[in-house]
């Protein structure tokens, strides 16, 4: 009995985990521990790691992979705006929402990807200074945090029965919390090369 | 002649008082550039669904005309945000931009972007019906929507290059380059 109502909601209770884990650490003190010892591995990342060397060698490369960092956050910005909008209603309003749940998807994945692998080399190239920053580091715990709700809560909820079966406050309420996790993703992300 | 009046003009504007503020304010000229970038999300974002619609690449049972329609608004919308906003970061900085061969170079991308997607709409209205429930549109829509994606990648690859000051009028000698990014004053010199 037990193990069938868990095993229907795997995905989410492992996302609470997440978040519990999280909470712990904190509560516990164990980011202060491991913060420390993380500036040497940005340091390394930023003086000896090859992409740090290219990054801060080659200017013209490294602002190239943020015009591509930029491209994919503006291809996953896209995607999310279509959807979530056509969750609420706004947009679309002729196309069935689960094709364009489904349709957009894909396309999500591979620009997050991007972003995540340009995002890694532009990190790289100024990684003494990122890790002193505040807004890096909640940068990073809202993509961790989007990243988990995207794929272990929205669109498996989406994608698990008709919209028509699923309460449309909860459609609403995810598809807010979608647009505004991105949003905070790429404005901390635009907010680090003013800090 | 051309870069003597663009220069005389930007000193003008570098003049106003509220290109001034928009520069002294500590957060104004910030939140300007953030909310430029930002848009992206809204704007290209919305414009590279039409065109990976355009190759099959994205919802391809969905036709190709709803797509570009249903997107159309807030594309715009979103385009409207990043001109008015690209146009004060201009304001604010009128030497220093019309000065910057990237920025020239990027006009010159945006130009050519809105000449290509003038074309591509006029052949979406003269193709439509045909081909719309086809998971990849015909030739020429897809060359345009190609077309589309190199000049806005163009054009944002060349907006990240703005802030950067590897051929900046005091950084170079080249005269042809010099010439490019209107550095007046320096051609004067040489």
């Amino acid at each position: 009995m037990l193990g069938s109502i868990l095993s229907q909601y795997a995905r989410s209770l492992a996302v609470f985990a997440v978040f519990l884990l999280m909470v712990l650490v904190e509560a516990l003190g164990i980011r202060e521990a491991i913060y420390p010892g993380l500036e040497s591995f940005f340091n390394w990342m930023n003086q000896s790691s090859w992409i740090g060397v290219i990054g801060t060698t080659y200017g013209s490369v490294y602002a190239t992979v943020e015009a591509l960092h930029l491209l994919s956050m503006a291809v996953l910005g896209g995607t999310v705006l279509a959807t979530d909008l056509r969750l609420l209603g706004m947009i679309f309003k002729d196309v069935p929402s689960e094709t364009l749940v489904t349709g957009t998807h894909k396309c999500f994945r591979w620009a997050l990807l991007m972003a995540i692998l340009t995002g890694i080399f532009c990190a790289a190239g100024v990684g003494n200074k990122v890790y002193f920053m505040e807004v890096f580091w909640i940068k990073m715990l809202v993509l961790i945090a989007g990243s988990c709700f995207m794929l272990f809560i929205k669109q498996p909820l989406l994608t698990s029965r008709p919209h028509a079966q699923i309460n449309p406050w909860t459609i609403r309420l995810v598809a807010v919390t979608s647009m505004l996790i991105w949003f905070t993703v790429a404005a901390t992300g635009r907010w680090i090369g003013f800090s | 002649m051309i870069n003597e009046l663009l220069l005389q003009f930007a000193h003008w504007m570098e003049a106003q008082e509220y290109s001034q503020m928009l520069v002294a304010g500590y957060y104004s000229y910030s939140w300007l550039e953030a909310t430029h970038v930002l848009t992206l999300m809204v704007s290209i974002g919305s414009l590279f669904i039409i065109d990976f619609r355009m190759l099959g690449w994205v919802m391809p049972n969905v036709p190709a005309s709803t797509i570009a329609a249903r997107l159309h608004k807030p594309m715009i919308i979103g385009f409207v945000i990043m001109f008015i906003t690209g146009a004060l970061l201009v304001y604010a900085k009128p030497v220093e931009t019309i000065q910057s061969l990237w920025f020239r170079m990027k006009m010159i991308l945006l130009l050519l972007a809105f000449i290509n997607a003038w074309i591509f709409n006029n052949r979406l209205k003269s193709a439509k019906g045909n081909w719309d429930n086809d998971p990849v549109a015909p030739g020429p829509l897809r060359t345009g929507a190609i077309i589309s994606l190199v000049l806005w990648c163009g054009v944002v690859t060349l907006g990240r290059y703005i802030p950067y000051d590897w051929v900046d009028c005091t950084n170079t000698t080249n005269t042809t380059i010099l010439w490019a990014a209107g550095c007046v004053d320096q051609l004067n010199a040489l």
